[in-house]
C-alpha cells in the first residue's frame, strides 16, 4: 500500500505543479514507483511540465468513468521506468469529479504505486477538495509573500476539517514548501522570512526552494528542473524527494546569498 | 539599522581642586589622551576649556555600564531568570484573576484559529494559540487570547486582554480599538464609563545602569 500525498497550495501559481512533477520525477529516480495525477479537471499543465503531453489518450476522468482502465490511461515517463502519470481531462469541469469514484481510483493507484501525488488545482472549490479527501500527506506550497501565506493558511483550515483521515479521528501529515526564496531580498528585509512563515502556518517544514530562472525554461521544454544537475532549485527538490522518501538530508539554508563575497571581490575591482 | 560596537578605556574622577586636576593631566597627558574622561560632581568652565584645548573628551555626571567578571554576569543571568519566572507567575496570576472574572459559559480554545475560521461565541472565550490573518472571533462574552492576533476581533463583553498584534482588527463594545496603544505584554482593555481604558499589565521598568 502505497501513500497518497496531495501538493496544494490555496492561490494559484505559487508551483504546486512544477513541484509536483519535479517531486515525482525525483521520488522514482530514488527508485520507488511513482505515479504523479493532475487534479486540475479542465486545466491540464502536469503533462506539458512532464514533457508527455503529446502521449495522452485516456484521462483520469475516462477511467473513473470506466470507459478506459487504468492501465490503458497510465503513461510511462521515459526519463525514469518508476514514474507514471494520469492526465487530467482537459474538455471537462471539475463537476464530474464524484467522491465514491475519486476514492476507487486512489485506491486502485495505491496498490500498485509506492508514491501516488496529487496536483491539486489552485483555490478551495470542490475540485481541491476532492484531491485533499483521501490524502495521507499534503504537501503546501507557499511563495515568501503575505497573499500566499494567507490563502495556504485557509488550504490547510479546509484539510483539517474536510480530510477522510481526520475524519476517522487520524492526523494528515502536514509539510510544507517555500517556494521561489530570492536570498537578496531575504537578506534585505523586504521577502518574508521563513521562521515568520512557519509560525503563522505552524506545520512541518520540508524544504525550501530558492528562485531559479532555468524552472520556467526547463518547463517549457517538458524537462523538469530535477534533471539539471547545476540547478540550484533543481538540487533543492531533490533534496525534498530524498527526504520523502526517508533519506536524511539537512536543511540547506537557502536564504543567504553566497555569492556574497564574490559580488564584494569584484566590487573592489570596480 | 547598522551599527558599530566598541570598547573604549574611561578615566572617572571628581575634581577637587582644579590646579591639581591640571597639573595630573598635564604630566599624564600621554597615559590618558585616548582616554574617555568622565567628571563626576561639579565642573568650571575653565576645566571644559582646558580639556577642549589638550583635544580630551568627556562626559559629566552618567554612569556608564561597567565591565564585569562572569562570576558578576552569571549571577545577573541568575536574576534575570528568576525575574523572568516572577513575570510568568505573575502574568498566570493576573490570568487566573481576570479568569475567575470569566462567568458565563467559559469557552476555552488552544488551537490555532487559521484563515477563514468564524468563530462565535455566546459566552467568554479563553484562547490559548494565535489568531491568523483572515479568521474572525467574536464574542457577546469576555475574551482573553495570550498570543498574537492577526485577524479581527469582536468582544462585546467588560473586558478583553490581549497581547500587542499590530495587524488585527479589533472592534471592542462597537468601537474600534487602537492597536498602536497594545504594548508587547498582555493588556487589559475595558469599559469605564462609556470609555475604553487601555492598560498594560506587568509593565517592567529595564534598568540598564547598574
Amino acid at each position: 500500500m502505497g501513500i497518497v500525498i496531495a501538493v496544494i497550495s490555496g492561490k494559484g501559481g505559487v508551483g504546486k505543479t512544477t513541484a509536483t512533477a519535479n517531486l515525482g520525477l525525483g521520488i522514482a529516480l530514488n527508485g520507488k514507483k511513482c505515479v504523479v495525477v493532475d487534479f486540475d479537471i479542465g486545466q491540464r499543465n502536469l503533462d506539458m511540465i512532464l514533457g508527455l503531453e503529446n502521449r495522452v489518450v485516456y484521462d483520469m476522468v475516462q477511467v473513473m468513468e470506466g470507459e478506459a482502465n487504468l492501465k490503458q490511461a497510465l503513461i510511462k515517463s521515459k526519463v525514469s521506468p518508476n514514474l507514471y502519470f494520469l492526465a487530467a481531462s482537459q474538455t471537462k469541469d471539475k463537476s464530474v469529479l464524484d467522491s465514491k469514484k475519486v476514492e476507487k481510483l486512489i485506491s486502485d493507484l495505491k496498490e500498485d504505486f509506492e508514491f501516488v501525488i496529487l496536483d491539486s488545482p489552485a483555490g478551495i472549490e470542490s475540485g481541491f477538495e476532492h484531491t485533499i479527501e483521501f490524502a495521507d500527506a499534503a504537501i503546501i506550497v507557499v511563495n515568501p509573500e503575505v497573499s500566499s501565506i494567507r490563502d495556504a493558511d485557509r488550504a490547510i483550515g479546509i484539510l483539517d476539517s474536510k480530510s477522510a483521515k481526520v475524519k476517522k479521528g487520524e492526523e494528515v501529515l502536514k509539510w510544507l514548501i517555500i517556494n521561489r526564496i530570492v536570498a537578496d531580498m531575504v537578506e534585505g528585509g523586504e521577502m518574508l522570512r521563513s521562521d515568520d512563515i512557519l509560525e503563522i502556518l505552524n506545520i512541518k517544514l520540508i524544504g525550501k526552494i530558492p528562485e531559479d530562472k532555468g524552472v520556467i525554461e526547463a518547463s517549457n521544454q517538458g524537462k523538469p528542473i530535477i534533471l539539471d544537475k547545476k540547478s540550484i532549485a533543481g538540487q533543492a527538490y531533490a533534496r525534498i524527494a530524498g527526504r520523502l522518501c526517508g533519506k536524511k538530508i539537512d536543511m540547506k539554508n537557502v536564504e543567504i546569498s553566497d555569492s556574497g563575497l564574490f559580488k564584494k571581490i569584484v566590487g573592489i575591482f570596480k | 539599522m547598522q551599527s558599530n560596537q566598541y570598547s573604549v578605556k574611561v578615566f572617572e574622577t571628581t575634581i577637587k581642586d582644579e590646579e591639581e586636576f591640571k597639573k595630573f593631566f598635564d604630566t599624564h597627558y600621554a597615559l590618558f589622551k585616548d582616554h574617555l574622561i568622565l567628571i563626576q560632581g561639579d565642573m568650571s568652565d575653565d576645566i571644559k576649556k582646558y580639556l577642549k584645548s589638550k583635544k580630551l573628551y568627556y562626559l559629566q555626571n552618567i554612569n556608564l555600564p561597567k565591565g564585569r567578571s562572569r562570576k558578576a554576569l552569571e549571577k545577573e543571568f541568575k536574576r534575570l531568570e528568576i525575574e523572568s519566572a516572577i513575570t510568568k507567575q505573575m502574568a498566570e496570576a493576573e490570568i487566573k484573576k481576570l479568569s475567575s472574572r470569566l462567568q458565563n459559559n467559559l469557552t476555552v480554545l488552544d488551537s490555532m484559529i487559521r484563515s477563514g475560521r468564524e468563530i462565535n461565541i455566546d459566552g467568554d472565550l479563553l484562547l490559548l494559540n494565535r489568531v491568523n490573518s483572515g479568521a474572525t472571533i467574536s464574542t457577546t462574552g469576555n475574551l482573553i487570547i495570550t498570543q498574537v492576533v492577526e485577524g479581527a476581533i469582536r468582544c462585546n463583553g467588560s473586558f478583553m486582554m490581549l497581547t500587542a498584534s499590530p495587524k488585527a482588527n479589533i472592534v471592542f463594545n462597537g468601537v474600534e480599538v487602537d492597536n498602536s496603544l497594545l504594548e508587547d505584554r498582555l493588556n487589559r482593555v475595558e469599559l469605564k464609563n462609556n470609555e475604553i481604558i487601555i492598560t498594560p499589565v506587568l509593565k517592567k521598568d529595564i534598568n540598564w545602569a547598574l
